[in-house]
């Protein structure tokens, strides 16, 4: 079911890692790996820093999609160096996989890591240790719980179009889009009213310093991911200032 | 203790519905007190002003004064009010915070900023104390809804409130989970804690509530001792809208009518979710026009059966044998049709009638025949509002009367009375009535043994993906029936 991917399991084994290391590995790779032409340094710097959420995706124990996806990254980094070059003009349909599947791919691979490991109490704890306003820390722990909650729905609804037959090529095809968001945005503003208020009554949003039981934390491993970010993003910086 | 002093309210907005007019009660410290009453009358409301989502959260117009032991809850902040008045809701969809479930019990504790050993020391009598020691460590969305409402009490218990507020916590619970709640119940009527309890499942409550306040129109009409309330005769319970209170003996079932020779044959169903095998069904046979009532426990393949047959899941395989012609796949969608539990998802144009035509081919008369379907689900008068403007059972009638207009053979209904009173339960059983009338061949996902009472002629009991046996009305159903539903051997499932 695809709501899986919100709802963080929490895993007792394997490499653990702190919230915060991990918004900074998003944030390396979509700098890094998004942008930028394949020459020079990046030839080395790309594919080092790609390769983290693959090793992930190991620990997790996900080692069918991090094999596939390593694979994948690999043919389509080595053919936008190699054989895009040599193509001129028709090489557009390559230069659009390459680009968008290539480049976007450890990225949303990192994405999906995140999201699917952190639990909203760690993610709510990291972002107290980084002093992060309430305002802006409980609407995030809020969607963190919601998305899922409404995929639910989503997929209710879509099951009733098929079944009213409203489907691509059945009936009212103009207005699937419609049908398919009036109820969903009905549902979750429901939802949404619910949710506030059995939240409400127990406590949330009262003006006392917040405790939380979810331990939180830098390890070596998280210390050596940081430092190889900052690594990184020096190369890419020396790079474009001229120095190699 | 807890009272209510000439306490009004009426939501913003001209709507009556859940207004309270001038109540004065008092309730003692250590007593289970159940508030039951038609849909309307008043009792969430009532609920709503003890754990002070009114008027903290919801709006309207408060007259009057609430207090628990001395202070004023009206008075107070929702935060001030949580270790006081604890409060479990109806919809284990929607109340819960974090998603997974230690984090869930820990939340309030947190909110109020517990210092971190207390809490942990706090869930650990607390886990004990409710037997959920399986369900630590787990992602909320991977439980059970009677695993969810285990949770919602448990994190509520964790700061140790001295008032309890449930609002109909049974609405989307099985018979199983439903026994499990009652122990919940039990567990804190020992502690004394002051338990209110909004609901319209009475038989659960029968050997743990003290006192039962019957409201009407937003007044307490009725305020009686436990025993005073039994005493009431069935067909008076019934009158005034309640449930029944003992459990359903079947008995006085109804008589079968309108089925034919004909039967509807299923055969080959074999679903899995991965790789575990959620329904396994070579063959069974359905007399043409019965109304089938689909029973068993949560989990078993109610749902996974009904969604089979409808065509819903692409990778199931089996077949639909309707005088001889062989239904498979993608025909089936365009066989079956399923009222959904909540029909708000399946409703999708901008008012009722537009709804029904939606379900019809265009032509010229379909306009007629679409009043016609209206009117005989008497919404008529509604056929120019927005669906989503109308009541739950009302919204039901109208993916009813989409159904009806698609002219399908078979109709699904998943739990189409779960969370109703006595008085649109039987407006239900009326409507399937009317569709076994017009020929339809209806299946009821149900775990309500009044409506299987009133309704159903023939029975397919699903347990472990497999049909465990089917059959009509005979002695030997009412007796399994009954057992099936009988709620008395309650502390041996709940330690097992």
């Amino acid at each position: 079911m695809n709501w899986e991917v919100l709802s963080s399991q929490i895993k007792r084994k394997g490499v653990r890692l702190d919230p915060r290391t991990k918004l900074f590995l998003l944030i390396t790779i979509s700098i890094l790996v998004v942008g930028g032409e394949v020459s020079g340094m990046m030839i080395v710097i790309k594919p080092l820093t790609a390769l983290i959420p693959f090793l992930l995706l190991f620990t997790i124990g996900k080692w069918k999609q991090a094999l596939s996806f390593t694979a994948l990254f690999a043919v389509l980094f080595l053919s936008e160096m190699f054989i895009l070059p040599s193509m001129g003009k028709s090489g557009f349909l390559l230069l659009f996989f390459c680009g968008l599947f290539g480049r976007l791919l450890p990225g949303v691979v990192m994405g999906y890591y995140t999201v699917s490991t952190t639990t909203v109490s760690e993610f709510i704890a990291a972002m107290e240790r980084m002093h992060l306003t309430p305002k802006l820390i409980i609407p995030l722990a809020v969607m963190f719980r919601f998305f899922p909650t409404v995929m639910e729905e989503y997929h209710d609804i879509g099951d009733a179009m098929r079944m009213r037959g409203i489907r691509l090529g059945g009936k009212k095809t103009s207005k699937m889009l419609e049908y398919r968001f009036i109820p969903m945005m009905i549902c979750s503003v429901k939802i949404g009213e619910e949710l506030s208020a059995a939240s409400l009554t127990r406590g949330l949003g009262a003006p006392i310093k917040r405790t939380n039981i979810c331990e939180v934390g830098f390890y070596k491993i998280d210390l050596f991911l940081i430092l190889f970010c900052i690594l990184m993003l020096g190369l890419n910086l020396l790079r474009a200032a001229g120095v190699f | 203790m807890l009272e209510f002093s000439n306490v009004s309210f009426s939501y913003d907005g001209s709507s009556l519905v859940g207004q309270i007019n001038n109540i004065t009660l008092s309730i003692l410290k250590g007593q289970v007190v159940l508030i039951c009453g038609e849909s309307g009358c008043g009792k969430t409301t009532l609920t709503r002003l003890i754990n002070g989502l009114i008027p903290n959260y919801y709006e309207g117009n408060l007259t009057g004064i609430v207090s628990v032991d001395g202070e004023k809850i009206s008075e107070k902040a929702l935060y001030e009010i949580a270790p006081i008045v604890g409060s479990v809701f109806q919809n284990p969809r929607s109340q819960f915070f974090a998603v997974d479930t230690n984090s869930e019990l820990a939340f309030g504790c947190e909110n109020l900023g517990w210092p971190e050993e207390k809490i942990k020391e706090r869930m650990e009598q607390i886990v004990s104390e409710f037997h959920i020691e399986s369900l630590m460590n787990r992602s909320i969305f991977a439980l059970s809804g009677g695993e969810k409402q285990k949770i919602a009490c448990a994190s509520v218990a964790m700061l140790n409130p001295d008032v309890l507020v449930l609002d109909e916590p049974s609405s989307n619970l099985d018979l199983k989970s439903i026994r499990e709640l009652g122990e919940v119940i039990r567990i804190w009527k020992d502690q004394g804690k002051t338990i209110i309890i909004s609901e319209h499942r009475l038989s659960y409550l029968m050997d743990l509530a003290d006192r039962v306040l019957y409201m009407q129109n937003g007044k307490i009409t009725k305020d009686l001792s436990l025993e005073e309330f039994q005493k009431i005769p069935k067909e008076e319970l019934s009158r005034m809208g309640l449930r029944s209170l003992t459990p359903i003996t079947f008995q006085n079932h109804r008589s079968t009518k309108g089925m034919t020779d004909e039967q509807i044959v299923l055969s080959n169903y074999c679903f899995s979710y991965g790789k575990r095998t959620a329904l396994q069904i070579d063959q069974i046979s359905i007399p043409k026009g019965s109304i089938v009532g689909i029973i068993g426990s949560n989990g078993a393949g109610k749902t996974t059966l009904a969604r089979c047959l409808c065509g819903l899941e692409k990778k199931a395989s089996g077949e639909v044998l309707i005088n001889g012609k062989s239904y498979t796949g993608k025909k089936r969608l365009n066989l079956c049709y399923m009222v959904m539990q909540n029909p708000s998802h399946q409703l999708f144009t901008e008012d009722v009638l537009d709804e029904v035509l939606l379900s019809m081919d265009d032509n010229e008369e379909s306009q007629s025949i679409a009043e016609e379907i209206l009117k005989n689900l008497n919404l008529d008068t509604w056929s120019e509002r927005h669906p989503m403007s109308l009541s739950g059972g009302q919204q039901q009638r109208v993916a009813i009367a989409g159904a009806v207009a698609s002219g399908r053979e078979i109709m699904i209904f998943d739990e189409p009375t779960s969370g109703l009173d006595f008085r649109h339960m039987e407006e239900v059983a009326d409507v399937l009535a009317k569709l076994q009338d017009m020929g339809k061949t209806l299946f009821i996902i149900t775990h309500d043994p009044e409506l299987i009472e009133r309704c159903c002629d023939y029975f397919l009991f699903i347990e472990n993906g497999t049909v465990k046996w089917c059959d009509g009305w005979n002695e030997e159903t009412e007796e399994k029936l009954s057992s099936f539903f009988d709620q008395t051997h309650i502390r041996s499932i709940f330690y097992t």
